[in-house]
């Protein structure tokens, strides 16, 4: 009795995985296709939204996010948390300044023991 | 304390299996930050050089890129089912196959990879002297960016190759060492590479292909 539970189990699991694999699979096609559509400035929304489903399905399905416990979650969304801080404060700083090119030396030229210029 | 009675070793199991998970995934969280910075280089250089890294982008080889997307999905999904596959579903005899398929699939991406970078090294796509897009404003740094994106990309997944084929072998052996938790853990190791590889396939294969 008990093999025959865990038996279904694992076939769900493993129809879960199957189902997994065949939307990434489409996913990636549907990434592909629509590069080759003229969609600006969507073009690059569209691929990082699709890169975005495709992770959240490993993340959830194929690394147990789905069933793990708090302190796994925490420690995902930590690491999600501090990267989309970086990235965005970074940005932050490179859109509010404005470019001052440091002054650049005039080229220095060497001049060989006899005098000359090289 | 020696843990003699079933459901005390039971306990003991579980705590080590969720030690071995937490661990890795805290270690995932300092790589996603390791290839923050890349990516950060990456926002600041295509915003601010949208042209050029389309023109340089559409010189990538998409056709190849994309196989090695659907290579890297697939050895996910692989890896994936040799977990569940584990402990008590009876199923324990695949657990070997399935890591050395998902380790097979890994290894056929790095030897496409192997024959991107040849094309591109003589196409002249290689950021220095001699570089083919020198007139094209930013089209260098995005292949600077592109080489090493995917360099540490791949330096990461030879180590997952490694480790798949070293739990392969250890499953198959049923070696002491190559546990439940620690199989786990490896492909914990090996879905996140597939994450990182998931982003770059956009951001260095598709950004200009409709133009």
């Amino acid at each position: 009795m008990a093999e025959t539970h865990e038996s279904a189990g694992f076939a769900r699991r493993a129809r879960r995985l199957l189902l997994a694999w065949v939307a990434l699979i489409a996913l990636m096609l549907c990434s592909l296709g629509s590069a080759y559509l003229r969609l600006e400035p969507w073009n690059a929304v569209v691929g990082l939204a699709i890169a975005a489903l495709k992770s959240a399905i490993v993340l959830w399905l194929f690394m147990d996010l789905a069933r793990a416990g708090a302190l796994v979650r925490i420690v995902a969304a930590t690491a999600l948390a501090t990267l989309v801080l970086l990235l965005g404060l970074t940005q932050v700083d490179y859109r509010t300044r404005r470019p001052a090119p440091a002054p650049l030396q005039p080229a220095q030229q060497l001049r060989t023991p006899s005098g000359a210029l090289r | 304390m020696s843990a003699s009675l079933p459901l005390e070793r039971h306990r003991e199991a579980v705590a080590a299996a969720r030690t071995a998970s937490l661990g890795m995934w805290i270690f995932l969280g300092s790589e996603l930050l390791f290839f923050g910075g890349l990516l950060m280089a990456y926002l600041y250089a295509r915003t601010h050089w949208p042209q050029g890294f389309g023109q340089a982008s559409a010189r990538t080889h998409v056709v190849l890129g994309t196989l090695n997307t659907g290579l890297l999905l697939t050895s996910s999904a692989l890896v994936a089912l040799a977990v569940a596959c584990q402990g008590p579903t009876g199923r324990g005899r695949w657990v070997p196959w399935l890591l050395g398929a998902g380790a097979a699939l890994g290894t056929a991406f790095l030897a496409i990879k192997g024959w991107e970078y040849r094309s591109e090294w003589r196409e002249g796509l290689f950021p220095g002297p001699g570089f083919a897009l020198k007139a094209v404003a930013g089209a260098e740094l995005f292949f600077v960016l592109y080489f090493l994106l995917t360099g540490l990309h791949s330096v990461h997944l030879l180590v997952g190759v490694a480790l798949l084929v070293a739990f392969g072998r250890g499953t198959r052996k049923k070696r002491a060492w190559a546990a439940p938790r620690r199989v786990e853990a490896a492909a914990l190791y090996w879905h996140f590479v597939d994450v990182v590889w998931i982003f770059l396939y956009p951001l260095l294969y598709l950004v200009n292909r409709h133009g």
